[in-house]
């Protein structure tokens, strides 16, 4: 019964990656070959399990580096602040019964049933010389920034559409927390501050780190956001992928990068493993 | 004092997450109704609806509406007879493999979408799927599997077994107890699972350009082209007509989704 989806994912997302890691190494055989054909600088397997010339070329790329550092500085930002709002709200949810504390988590959710692209170029005309923030200023005699197609806007696009996500399983993580226990804490003389900390936050830990990964293994392989919101160059890897396929044909080097990021979101995604075993192995099932 | 001070803080901080989150929305909305704008006027030059008529008028964007409304309900279709089965294993019987499978499935998820699309390119060209509508699917439902798969394997888990044992001893056959125990107890975490996938195959455009663009352009990728071709009061009138949906069906399940059956989802047991 498990076996669709399974065979689903491996005949259509595992061939294309293994076939890709193969492309990578500089194999251009087999289902390669209809993308070898046209594609330029490619470098040719010389040995028998291929080549890393792809890699030395595009780890050694000084924009390409630039590209990189600018796509881990916007990943660490944005998963940060959107961590810090999510619990934000998660919190003042959990200990304010009031309506305006459910409004606020209502509020955060609906950047998730709005499609990215309109997110994006809404940010985008929102940020721009001529948009809302910097009229608003104007008003007041004050001469706003123009932050469309910059690293900040890119930061603010990701926390934006990451922040729906986050909140909801924080939210569930932290009302999870029993009033009890909040109770027994604040009885004993621990302040607000201090419960939150070593009560509420150790107990939401799973959920919070399974927030994070997710946070920041999309925003790692990002294309729509920074795409729209961002400057031409520096930009960030996804939209790297996109341009070395469709504009500068060359697919090789495109899906180098893509495993370059796939590495780096493999790191991320061990804690997200971790995290839940720990949880399975104390679960009684 | 410190009572006060607090208080002025939080409604600091509702009020900037409020223009954070609505800000740039209500501004887009708003363009779509202005004959021009000019910078820092706080009002637009005059209001108008003659940007609507250009989108209604164009028979490109009509087609785009029809393809991805036909689109998103088979994506869910498909995602849920592919994967619901799937999922009910997962919840409810062990297996070898079990845990690898869930963690595979969440691998998918790390590997950058662009970077697939590159290479499911060649394989699609081989199989002739290219510029088909099974082709675009295809795409579609690869991005659905997560969500159609973990969601419903916790809330079929979280049916006590109980219940279907209690069922089963007055009589039920197997059949009888899955359709009338445990699929209604288990339906609102599958619907929470069909409208992440309905909106995920509503919003994907990178995949269904490449794979069907020009013949079968849908929503987002024509929004793509209005934004970069059109005056922004246009891509502004196809803005609000894209988000028709989503928010309709975020008013439906606002509920569901917010009570933790997504969370639920996202933990490997």
């Amino acid at each position: 019964m498990a076996l669709p989806p399974i065979v689903l994912i491996l005949v259509f997302v595992g061939l294309p990656i293994v076939t890709a890691l193969l492309y990578s190494l500089g194999h251009t055989g087999g289902l390669n070959s209809v993308t070898a054909t046209i594609a330029q600088h490619q470098h040719v397997a010389t040995s028998w399990w291929g080549t890393l010339d792809a890699y030395r070329e595009v780890l050694t790329n000084a924009r390409l580096q630039r590209d990189l550092a600018l796509t881990v500085t916007v990943t660490v930002v944005s998963t940060v602040a959107v961590m810090l709002v999510a619990f934000g709200i998660a919190l003042y949810q959990r200990l304010s019964d009031s309506r305006l504390a459910k409004a606020l988590a209502v509020l955060a959710i609906v950047p998730m049933f709005i499609p990215v692209v309109i997110g994006s170029w809404a940010i985008l005309l929102f940020y721009s010389g001529t948009g809302f923030v910097r009229t608003a200023l104007a008003q007041i005699g004050v001469e706003g920034p123009v932050w469309a197609y910059t690293q900040t806007a890119i930061i603010i696009g990701s926390v934006w559409t990451s922040l729906p996500f986050a909140v909801l399983m924080i939210s569930s993580g932290v009302q999870a927390v029993p009033d009890a226990v909040i109770e027994a804490s604040r009885d004993a003389g621990a302040s607000l501050a201090r419960t939150v900390w070593s009560v509420i936050l150790p107990m939401a830990t799973v959920p919070v780190i399974i927030a994070a990964t997710f946070t920041a293994i999309g925003v790692l392989g990002s294309f729509t956001v920074p795409y729209f919101t961002g400057p031409n160059a520096p930009t960030m890897l996804g939209v790297d992928i996109n341009n070395y396929f469709s504009s500068f044909n060359q697919p090789q080097q495109s899906v180098v990068m893509a495993f370059v990021v796939f590495a780096l979101a493999s790191v991320i995604g061990a804690a997200y493993v971790w995290a839940n075993f720990r949880t399975a192995a104390k679960a009684v099932r | 004092m410190g009572r006060v001070a607090l208080r002025g803080l939080l409604a600091v901080a509702v009020i900037t997450l409020c223009l954070f989150v609505f800000g740039p929305l209500l501004w887009l909305a708003s363009q779509a109704f202005a004959t021009s704008w000019t910078y820092p006027n706080l009002l637009p030059d005059g209001l108008t609806t003659r940007w609507w008529k250009v989108v209604l008028d164009d028979p490109a964007l009509g087609a785009a509406v029809q393809n991805s409304l036909t689109f998103a309900p088979l994506t869910v279709l498909i995602s849920a007879l592919v994967c619901l089965p799937a999922a009910y294993a997962f919840a409810r019987r062990e297996f070898p493999g079990r845990r690898a499978m869930l963690i595979g499935l969440f691998a998918t998820n790390a590997f950058p979408k662009m970077g697939l699309f590159a290479t499911m390119a060649s394989l699609f060209y081989a199989l002739n799927l290219m510029q088909t509508v099974l082709g675009i699917l295809i795409v579609h439902v690869i991005g659905t599997v997560v969500f159609m798969t973990w969601i419903p394997a916790a809330a079929f888990a979280s049916v006590p077994r109980s219940l279907e044992e209690a069922a089963r001893d007055a009589g039920a056959k197997p059949l009888r107890v899955f359709f009338t125990v445990t699929l209604p107890l288990a339906l609102p975490g599958i619907a929470v699972a069909a409208i992440m996938s309905f909106l995920a195959s509503f919003d994907e455009a990178q995949g269904t350009y490449l794979v069907g663009a020009p013949d079968y352009m849908t929503m987002p990728t024509q929004m793509y082209s209005l934004i970069l071709n059109y005056p922004p009061q246009v891509a502004a009138v196809f803005s609000i007509m894209l988000s028709v949906p989503s928010v309709l069906l975020l008013l439906l399940v606002r509920k569901h989704v917010m009570g933790g059956h997504l969370a639920e989802g996202f933990q490997i047991r």
